[in-house]
């Protein structure tokens, strides 16, 4: 029986540069949930995926995946960057891209053909595999870097602010592009934004850390439930009632005051 | 941009154990490979014409110190940095005024190209017969090798920076009705300052360089020079000694140039990485 | 083509020609002596004769020269600064004394060479393949220390083992410092042979130069001048040419 929690931080605390980024925190996540990491700058969310991904040593505690203790970056967690520009291999083709994965996990070689176009069709990215990232828009490299992610078959996905640098537009659509991505292959993503509307929209649980935790006030500020109901639309769902006491609930806990 | 912006504001104090071990760090394989060849040269081959221990290149340096003739140091080495000096100052002067001109203005950039890509590939030894042939041996020789060795990438590369001046920069003179003088001083100069400081750091280098091969190929002064007469001589500690002062008087105005380009930029505002906001 | 570039390519030619004439004039007005400044039909005259004769065979012994050297450069070059340059490790504890030897002139280790090689065809090559090794093995260290950290933590994510992070993303990422840095051993290589030939009394152009200069025969050393000149041209624009095909996914 496949178990339920995939991840689980386990009073992971974390400190750097002399200063604590991040409290002792606990949670978990079971397999196949969308969750989304909020807060204000300097709330240690970016650090916290890190961790997650084996990228950063918790000062205490530890993170756990499948039970087994995170010491370093694996195949099985795939991590979205931000800067996808420099995620990217610029002197390969988008196909290129993808097959550094393939090649990473020891696909052999006659497979890979097959693989790399299934996933760029999932990303819609099929007819332009033999261009070079250069030759792309923002939202297009992002996509390729999903796909890598994807060439992957990861258990986790991890997204540090994927759309960050991306217009509204392009934000928008990548959005609903993951957003049923993850609903057919029941993938287990942490996603973290500053984007408070992007977080519910996308997300089955949002996480909303404190930055400068002290005694009383813990990073982990608040976990609350999305209870909106998928397939979710851009403009309808952001009019739903749901979404807007959620969103009021939260607002507080990005800093604004 | 997430979070890792504050990391790099919290600098953790570097303890006093760390710092002098990353002063002294570079200096652990220069030192094996001196003792390496100090006792190579002893036991391996201790009559050897080519191979010396430094400890007796280090005394024989200290002897040429004393010497005043063409082969001491110090009338060799400045000869040798005179002659790059000069050589560079005519490279610069030319080099850096045409290429000003070359890059403000696209017509004539056009007009010299093929000229210059003519020009250009003659490489500078190439030029050490003639140059021996027209002015004999000396100071002038040496200095119209070096001089034409600079002036080539000094020109590119003034070129280059009058071209990248930010066209915005040059409006703005315009619309204040500043002199072409003016213009050329207080904005398109400052305004490529930076990059001509790197040129500069180039040219220098080339021009020691090229002082250095001139003087081994045929000139009988200078650094080159007195390396070539110690092998001659059959004195592989003076060759040795040599080959080292002439490796760090390279070095040490390198660095030299570097902090001055440094400085130079940063009184120009030039803002470090480390401190951007 | 549009008439503006035509009009431009004729202005470039104007002025080559121009420059031509002010040569001619030079020199047979005698402004300067014709003792130094060979007319440049006089020049032209030098050069055919001697490709008839032996310059020739000199650029083909120079070339030669400058070509093994560089091969020979680049090899040891690319792998030892691919080896030191994927470690960390090594950077720090080799790099300064890599950056000590960068501004040393490649002629000066000449001398040494002599003692121990004697004055013969494989010191030149040696010191050849010695000085142009430098500026290649520098941009191959410089080029994998520059890998961004981001493709560094997309290796480890990918759990790339060291070997194919060298092949597949630090080599890759350091191919156009590399290109660049074997475009200037290149240069050095050609002058190296030069200097070598001159001091070691090797037969090529740079003997013939310097023989030539000797007896005062400007002509013949124009001549000299030009075909080393077209060697280090046409070198650079071939190994030009390669960088672009291979790099071209940078700019589109």
């Amino acid at each position: 029986m496949v178990p339920t929690e995939l991840l689980r931080f386990e009073e992971v605390g974390i400190h750097l540069g002399g200063r604590e980024i991040l409290s002792p925190t606990q949670f978990s996540v079971t397999r196949g949930e969308f969750v989304c990491i909020i807060g204000p700058s300097g709330c240690g969310k970016t650090t916290l995926l890190r961790a997650a991904a084996g990228f950063v040593q918790p000062s205490t505690g530890q993170v756990r995946c499948n039970g087994q203790v995170v010491t370093g970056p694996t195949r099985k967690a795939a991590f979205v960057f931000q800067d996808y520009g420099r995620a990217l291999l610029p002197w390969r083709t988008v196909s290129g891209n993808i097959s550094l994965a393939l090649e990473a996990a020891g696909v052999p070689t006659e497979q890979r053909a097959a693989r790399i176009a299934k996933v760029l069709d999932t990303v819609g990215l099929g007819v332009h595999a033999t261009k070079f990232p250069a030759q792309l828009s923002g939202g297009m490299q992002q996509r390729v870097q999903i796909a890598r992610c994807l060439a992957q078959e990861p258990e986790l996905m991890l997204m540090d602010e994927p759309f960050g640098a991306l217009d509204a537009m392009t934000r928008e659509s990548l959005q609903d592009e993951v957003s049923r991505l993850v609903q057919e292959t029941g993938l287990t993503v942490l996603f973290v934004t500053h984007d408070l509307e992007e977080a519910i929209y996308l997300s089955d649980r949002v996480i909303a850390l404190r930055a400068n935790p002290s005694a009383g006030k813990p990073s982990l500020a608040a976990m609350i439930e999305v209870g909106i109901a998928r397939p979710r639309d851009q403009l309808l769902t952001k009019e739903d009632p749901e979404f807007l006491r959620l969103r009021r609930e939260l607002y507080g806990f990005l800093g604004h005051h | 941009m997430g979070s890792w912006g504050i990391i790099e504001m919290g600098a953790p104090l570097v303890p006093r154990s760390t710092q002098i071990f990353l002063f002294l760090r570079p200096w652990v394989l220069p030192v094996l490979l001196l003792t390496l060849l100090e006792w190579a040269a002893r036991t391996l081959a201790p009559d050897s014409d080519a191979v010396a221990p430094p400890s007796r290149a280090f005394l024989a340096f200290g002897q040429a110190l004393m010497v005043s003739s063409e082969e001491g140091v110090l009338r060799a080495s400045l000869f040798t940095l005179g002659s790059a000096a000069a050589g560079l100052l005519i490279g610069l002067v030319l080099g850096v005024g045409l290429g000003t001109v070359l890059g403000l203005s696209k017509r004539a950039a056009s007009m010299g190209f093929l000229t210059i890509e003519v020009l250009r590939p003659i490489p500078s030894v190439a030029l050490i017969p003639l140059s021996m042939m027209v002015f004999g041996f000396g100071f002038r020789m040496e200095i119209s090798v070096v001089a034409f060795a600079t002036f080539w990438p000094m020109l590119i590369l003034t070129q280059a920076a009058a071209r990248q001046v930010e066209p915005g920069l040059i409006e703005v003179a315009l619309a204040l009705e500043l002199s072409p003088w003016a213009r050329m001083t207080k904005v398109v100069l400052p305004a490529m300052l930076a990059r001509l400081l790197v040129a500069l750091r180039l040219g220098v280098a080339i021009a020691l360089v090229v002082a250095v091969t001139v003087e081994v190929a045929a000139n009988p002064y200078g650094m080159g020079y007195a390396l070539m007469i110690a092998q001659q001589s059959l004195a592989p500690d003076l060759m040795l000694a040599w080959l080292v002062w002439i490796g760090v008087v390279g070095y040490g105005i390198n660095v030299l140039m570097l902090r001055l380009q440094h400085a130079l930029s940063r009184r120009m505002g030039e803002i470090p990485q480390a401190q951007r906001a | 083509m549009s008439k503006q570039r035509v009009k431009q390519q004729l202005e470039a030619l104007g002025v080559l020609a121009l420059f031509i004439g002010l040569w001619w004039l030079a020199s047979d007005q005698a402004w300067v002596s014709k003792v130094f400044l060979p007319t440049p039909e006089a020049t032209l005259g030098s050069l055919i004769e001697g490709l008839h004769g032996d310059l020739l065979a000199f650029s083909a012994n120079t070339v030669l020269r400058m070509l093994l050297g560089w091969l020979l450069a680049s090899l040891i070059g690319i792998t030892i600064g691919a080896l030191v340059g994927s470690s960390e490790t090594a950077r720090a504890w080799i790099g300064p004394t890599l950056e000590f030897v960068r501004p040393l002139p490649a002629s000066a280790v000449m001398p040494l060479a002599i003692s121990l090689f004697g004055l013969s065809s494989g010191m030149v090559l040696s010191v050849v393949a010695f000085g142009s090794m430098w500026p290649v093995l520098l941009a191959t260290v410089h080029g994998l220390a520059s890998v961004h950290e981001r493709l560094r933590e997309v290796s480890s994510a990918l759990q790339l083992s060291r070997s194919a992070f060298v092949f597949k993303i630090g080599l890759p990422n350091a191919m156009p410092d590399i290109l660049a840095g074997m475009r200037l051993s290149m240069t050095v290589a050609l002058i190296v042979a030069v200097v070598g030939e001159m001091i070691a009394s090797q037969s090529g152009l740079g003997q013939a130069i310097l023989l030539a200069a000797r007896s005062f025969r400007a002509s013949e050393l124009f001549a000299g001048i030009a075909l080393l000149s077209v060697i280090g041209f046409a070198s650079n624009a071939l190994l030009a040419l390669v960088e672009k095909k291979l790099l071209k996914w940078q700019t589109h």
